[in-house]
């Protein structure tokens, strides 16, 4: 049944005009940012369509000679180890979670929940305090575990999610076959629940790529991470416009890829909530 | 046979007691990473620990009697408010319409979707500095483009309401693709057989969506709003890049006061009293959305 109706054609254009008007307010930034980081000292402030051509790659290429690419460097070592070391330790607490029988499950999803979600506000202060005290500031030993207070209560809370999935029945037919509970966590479990392990290790990841917060706080310029790092292209007097949409354009790139995995998990992180 | 299958149940008590052992290291790291400064933070919050000038060992509640009469604390609180009102309201209402606008995108134009989600993949600081850069009128090709036609864009950083809507904006960009992604999946859970019968009822579009689609969207829309109102409690990127709190202190946001509180005014038990009364916000909050997720999921 194809409706034609005038009235319909004016509802539906006027339904592909919002999204057009939403998809322009979704791109114009991104859009922007790379042209911003392709124009020349002299054209930068002069609106593109004056001088289109104004474009250089030189702006690339000045970038890797600033503290930018160390920066970079830090980002991917500290999100990488936090995320390790919470993979580590979370997966195995995810499956017991999710398998064992216990008594306070529900205050264990929700203090989980709770340190995913609160404001790191709180957590900074007394690290700050800690780490002046104990020489741990601008270390990534310190940074690290700054961040396993973001990491491990993400994947713990995601990989219960996981292993409830995996059906009780596949556990027990291993340990009625004397396979010990490690074999069957090893062997079975976690083959099972390995797209949803994926999805964890790559949230975690960019939960401590993205921080601004902690790094800002308990690094200086030796762990300083790339988003710290990019505040440097502004200083008192002026603001590196171009080094800025360099910079943004190099904090995303290598995050995309695993966007692109991990966005059907996002959903799927909060399913259970969301089937309705 | 093993001493596993001795007895039925001494091999569940032996299961039971493996899974526990799983859960160590998880219970040690939990308890160092996260209880420590915890508990640090609400030591700090009932102490008089001044940055430079050290403690006293004066302990009490003073400082939460402080917070009571702090007038710039009833300023964050409201900015904090607005911020999350305005925030988490465009989010879900941007999100859902474009959740419903691709769901009716067949064919070779659903790829787009990609092009929706993209603002998603970018660091908050990046985005800050981005949406800083459209706010600079110098700059922005945005201003530019209206100074074609002779209309000048006002210069929202440096007016009160201007730097909270510019702040709401750039939130907005990053965050509606999460509402999206979770309404693109409650979407797809709902029946077309329902909106089908609706509409062989008589029933127009935007009554079947109304009265139809809507209802069976409360679930996603409630679990949205409390996780990007969760989210919003601790604002700060987008407030330390675009506006620094300002003008004055206009677009100073909670999280931003306690942050200034004990890093600029090196008043750390107030800044910790602060942060302990953003945790029970948060607190009480996640309590709720455990609650919902446990309903759902037994």
């Amino acid at each position: 049944m194809i409706d034609t109706s005038p009235e319909f054609r004016v509802k539906r254009s006027f339904g592909i005009l919002m999204m057009v008007i939403l998809l322009i307010f979704a791109m114009i930034p991104t859009l922007w940012v790379i042209i911003l980081s392709l124009r020349t000292p002299m054209a930068i402030f002069e609106p593109i369509w004056e001088s289109p051509l104004e474009l250089t790659l030189s702006n690339f290429f000045k970038i890797t000679r600033s503290n930018f690419p160390g920066a970079l460097w830090n980002s991917f070592m500290t999100a990488g180890l936090s995320t390790a070391f919470a993979m580590l330790v979370g997966v195995p607490a995810g499956f017991a979670l999710a398998k064992a029988r216990l008594s306070g499950k529900f205050v264990a999803s929700w203090v989980l929940l709770l340190l995913r979600m609160a404001p790191p506000i709180g957590f900074v202060i007394p690290l700050f305090l800690l780490y002046v005290n104990s020489g741990l500031i601008d270390t990534y030993i310190g940074l690290v575990f700054a961040y396993m207070t973001l990491t491990l209560p993400l994947v713990t809370w995601s990989m219960w999610n996981s292993f409830a999935q995996v059906p009780d029945e596949l556990i027990e037919a291993a340990i009625m076959d004397d396979a010990s509970l490690l074999k069957a966590f090893l062997l079975i479990a976690l083959p099972a629940a390995r797209p949803g392990a994926v999805a964890a290790a790559i949230l975690a990841f960019l939960v401590a790529w993205n921080d601004f917060f902690y790094a800002l706080i308990i690094t200086r310029s030796d762990t300083a991470t790339a988003p710290v790092a990019v505040m440097n292209f502004i200083s008192y007097d002026s603001v590196d416009w171009a080094s800025i949409a360099v910079a943004s354009i190099a904090l995303t790139l290598p995050i995309l890829p695993l966007m692109a995995i991990a966005n059907r998990y996002i959903v799927q992180s909060l399913s259970g909530a969301v089937k309705g | 046979m093993t001493y596993h299958a001795k007895t039925r149940r001494g091999a569940t008590y032996e299961l039971q007691r493996g899974y526990r052992r799983m859960m160590i290291p998880a219970l040690l790291a939990v308890g160092i990473f996260a209880f420590v400064p915890l508990a640090g933070m609400f030591g700090l919050a009932f102490s008089d620990y001044h940055l430079i000038r050290g403690t006293n060992w004066d302990f009490g509640f003073k400082n939460f009697a402080k917070m009571l009469s702090d007038r710039r604390l009833m300023n964050s609180i409201y900015v904090m408010a607005a911020l999350s009102f305005f925030g988490v309201a465009a989010q879900v209402i941007i999100g859902t319409a474009i959740a419903v606008g691709l769901q009716k995108i067949t064919g070779k134009w659903r790829v787009g979707r990609v092009l929706f989600l993209l603002p998603y993949a970018v660091p908050h600081v990046a985005v800050a500095l981005i949406w800083l850069s459209l706010f600079t009128p110098t700059l922005s090709p945005i201003n530019a483009f209206f100074a074609l036609f002779d209309v000048t864009i006002p210069a929202f950083l440096t007016s009160q309401n201007g730097a909270i809507f510019a702040i709401v904006v750039a939130d907005t960009w990053t965050n509606f693709p999460f509402a999206m992604l979770i309404i693109m999946a409650a979407l797809q859970g709902i029946s077309p057989d329902l909106e089908e019968a609706a509409a062989i009822d008589g029933a127009t579009r935007i009554k079947t969506f109304i009265f139809i689609t809507l209802p069976l969207l409360v679930p996603a829309l409630l679990m949205v709003t409390l996780f990007r109102f969760i989210d919003s409690l601790k604002h700060f990127p987008m407030i330390f890049v675009m506006t620094k709190g300002g003008p004055g202190r206009s677009s100073q946001a909670t999280n931003y006061y306690a942050y200034i509180q004990t890093f600029g005014n090196e008043n750390v038990a107030y800044g910790a009293a602060i942060a302990v009364m953003l945790f029970l916000m948060a607190a009480l909050i996640s309590y709720y959305v455990a609650k919902l997720n446990q309903r759902v999921t037994t």
